[in-house]
């Protein structure tokens, strides 16, 4: 039960009232983000009072991590095109931030972020805001269609146990609350019922019943040797020729997918240059292009080179790059399901 | 912090021709303790235009370096139109290197097609240096036609210290040409190697590096022995932007240079 032993910590049971009441005493010094409902959708925004707040989201067609810490689009040099050129570095602002209801996977999928931005090579601007915001996630009372984070690892309850600040449980009238990192302890001041093992136990029967309700599921075991062994199976160029747009949907709402295309705009006078980076997709047919050829010519090959990142190059960064979100499932024009696509490609192989 | 995206001025001290579209372009930092290693490379720009990745075509001391580029793209073109004294934005260096330290001792082959050579020389500099560390070396460069050729007159010089073997596809009517004619992997028999003892290093096209590698596998070279230089679109050279992956790896920061063994068979890629 080594769940239960770090669950031994400082984890307190708080009416949501109180919990809210926290939240809006953030906002004199923070900019509080969280989910609120837009028509019939929930959306990522900043609130000016919980009462904003719909806690019982299912899922957004945006991730937080890639709106609020890894921007879809921002300045990363300015040059002042003078008789000399001069550079300046665009600064990031360092407002300090909550998000509040996050979901375990859109969770994993910033942890995933850190990867690529706070690596090898650090990115200033990701990492001045990861440093100012404030996590908190939300564990899934609600399973959507197309999620299937309980394949992989992400979900429906959080597992992983740092890199974000806390994690809320919905208990009806309370939520049960995980403080999980110094600064959560300093922020949190609230007094709260501890809670031990009893409460342990309840978490443990509402993931139970979660787990139960999953209708996509995928397994995962073997398939980055499978696919290797795969690269010509016909559901790559059948379900691309057939149904794929190469919209890029998929990579646009994919929580963990961070390329992005780097470009210079030059002012009407000529005498600045903006340096800006923006998403890029692996869809778009110029992704892989160089002199004399392109690597990923065939949509086919682009539509694998997707599934693959996502299911397959667990070597990149030592973990599967999928969390599991579905989003590039529901938000596919024409459907394309990249779990089907790996069964498809089990079943004829199992044969 | 440092952001890793910012480049420096690289003033231009020097533009030799090389051929028709190719030029190698001497250039000055003013950070005298820039390094870099053979193999690894610069992104190359200018404000407006955008960047491109380029490899030293020398080894870099006290941040004097040079590109050698070929005026095929946006960008290079526009770096086509530069003069001595102007100046242009480079960051790096970036990637991994020809592991020379590794061959210490032993023979080396190093094999090159058309603008491939460029990656290269900064290799047969730095074992011109230090030439009694290495055993047996041998260059074979080969080029679409005698004009495409970089550093002709340099090769001249290298053949005091190495085996150099030239070849062309074809020679250019009215063009003396006293090397042989085919592809580079014909010449790999007429070179004396000795497999067992060998590092390969290989640069050109991703067609040519692939038959290369075979060639050098069916020979009994040791997989463990045979590198080549990958290339792929970069925007940012620091394992972020995502253009440049293949089969999960970074061709900016896993490589360039690269084992062979290690990248064959991979998706969307020749070799």
């Amino acid at each position: 039960m080594t769940g239960e032993n770090i669950f031994q910590g400082s984890n307190l049971l708080i009416p949501k009232d109180s919990f809210f009441r926290f939240i809006d005493s953030l906002r004199s010094q923070h900019r509080v983000l969280g989910p609120i409902k837009e028509r019939d959708y929930a959306v990522f925004r900043e609130i000016t009072s919980s009462r904003d707040l719909f806690m019982e989201y299912k899922t957004t067609m945006l991730s937080p991590g890639k709106m609020f810490l890894y921007k879809p689009r921002e300045d990363i040099l300015k040059f002042r095109m003078e008789s000399t050129v001069s550079i300046q570095e665009v600064m990031t602002e360092v407002e300090k931030q909550v998000i509040v209801g996050i979901h375990p996977c859109d969770i994993n999928a910033i942890l995933y972020l850190d990867q690529t931005f706070l690596g090898t090579f650090s990115d200033p601007s990701y990492k001045a805001r990861r440093e100012n915001t404030v996590l908190i996630g939300l564990n899934c009372m609600q399973v959507s269609d197309n999620c299937f984070c309980s394949s992989v690892g992400t979900g429906p309850f959080l597992k992983a146990q740092s890199g974000y600040d806390m994690v809320l449980t919905d208990f009806g009238e309370d939520y049960l609350i995980e403080l999980k990192s110094e600064r959560a302890h300093e922020l949190f001041d609230i007094k709260g019922e501890k809670a031990g093992h009893a409460e342990w136990s309840v978490k443990s029967g509402k993931e139970e019943s979660m787990l139960k309700s999953f209708k996509k599921s995928i397994y995962v075991d073997g398939l980055d040797t499978l696919f290797m062994k795969n690269l010509d199976h016909p559901v790559w160029a059948t379900t691309a020729n057939e149904r794929c747009l190469s919209c890029s949907n998929c990579v646009m709402v994919c929580p963990t997918c961070f390329c992005y295309d780097i470009k210079d705009e030059v002012s009407m006078d000529l005498k600045e240059v903006s340096r800006i980076r923006q998403l890029d997709a692996c869809q778009d047919l110029r992704f892989a292009e160089v002199h004399g050829g392109n690597f990923r010519l065939r949509r086919s090959s682009r539509l694998r080179q997707f599934v693959m990142h996502n299911l397959n190059y667990t070597s990149q960064y030592g973990t599967i790059k999928t969390v599991g979100c579905g989003r590039c499932i529901t938000w596919c024009p024409t459907k394309i399901d990249l779990t089907e696509m790996a069964k498809e490609i089990q079943r004829s192989t199992i044969r | 912090m440092k952001n890793p995206l910012l480049p420096v001025k690289a003033t231009i001290t020097g533009i030799k021709r090389e051929t028709e579209d190719t030029k190698t372009f001497s250039l000055s930092i003013e950070d005298s303790s820039y390094t870099a290693k053979p193999g690894q490379f610069n992104m190359v720009g200018y404000p407006g235009v955008g960047e491109a990745p380029i490899s030293l075509s020398s080894m870099a001391s006290e941040g004097r370096f040079q590109h050698t580029i070929r005026s095929v793209g946006r960008v290079t073109e526009f770096i086509d139109g530069f003069k001595e004294g102007d100046v242009m934005y480079v960051r790096g260096p970036y990637g991994t290197y020809w592991p020379l330290d590794n061959a210490i001792g032993n023979d080396i082959l190093l094999v090159a097609g058309g603008v491939g050579l460029a990656p290269l020389r900064p290799v047969v500099q730095e074992i011109l240096e230090r030439r009694d560390s290495f055993g047996t070396v041998t260059l074979i460069y080969g080029s679409r036609t005698p004009d495409n050729m970089l550093f002709l007159r340099e090769i001249d010089t290298w053949r005091k210290n190495i085996a150099v073997f030239l070849t062309v596809d074809e020679v250019t009517p009215n063009t003396k040409w006293d090397y042989d004619v085919g592809l580079v992997t014909q010449l790999l028999d007429n070179a004396a190697i000795n497999p067992v003892k060998t590092f390969a290093f290989i640069c050109g096209p991703e067609i040519m590096m692939l038959f290369v590698s075979r060639g050098l596998s069916i020979r009994g070279f040791l997989p463990s022995r045979v590198y080549v230089s990958l290339e792929r679109r970069m925007k940012c050279g620091i394992a972020q932007c995502g253009h440049c992956q293949h089969g999960g790896k970074f061709i900016c920061k896993d490589g360039p240079v690269f084992l062979y063994k290690d990248m064959s068979r991979l998706a969307d890629g020749l070799l």
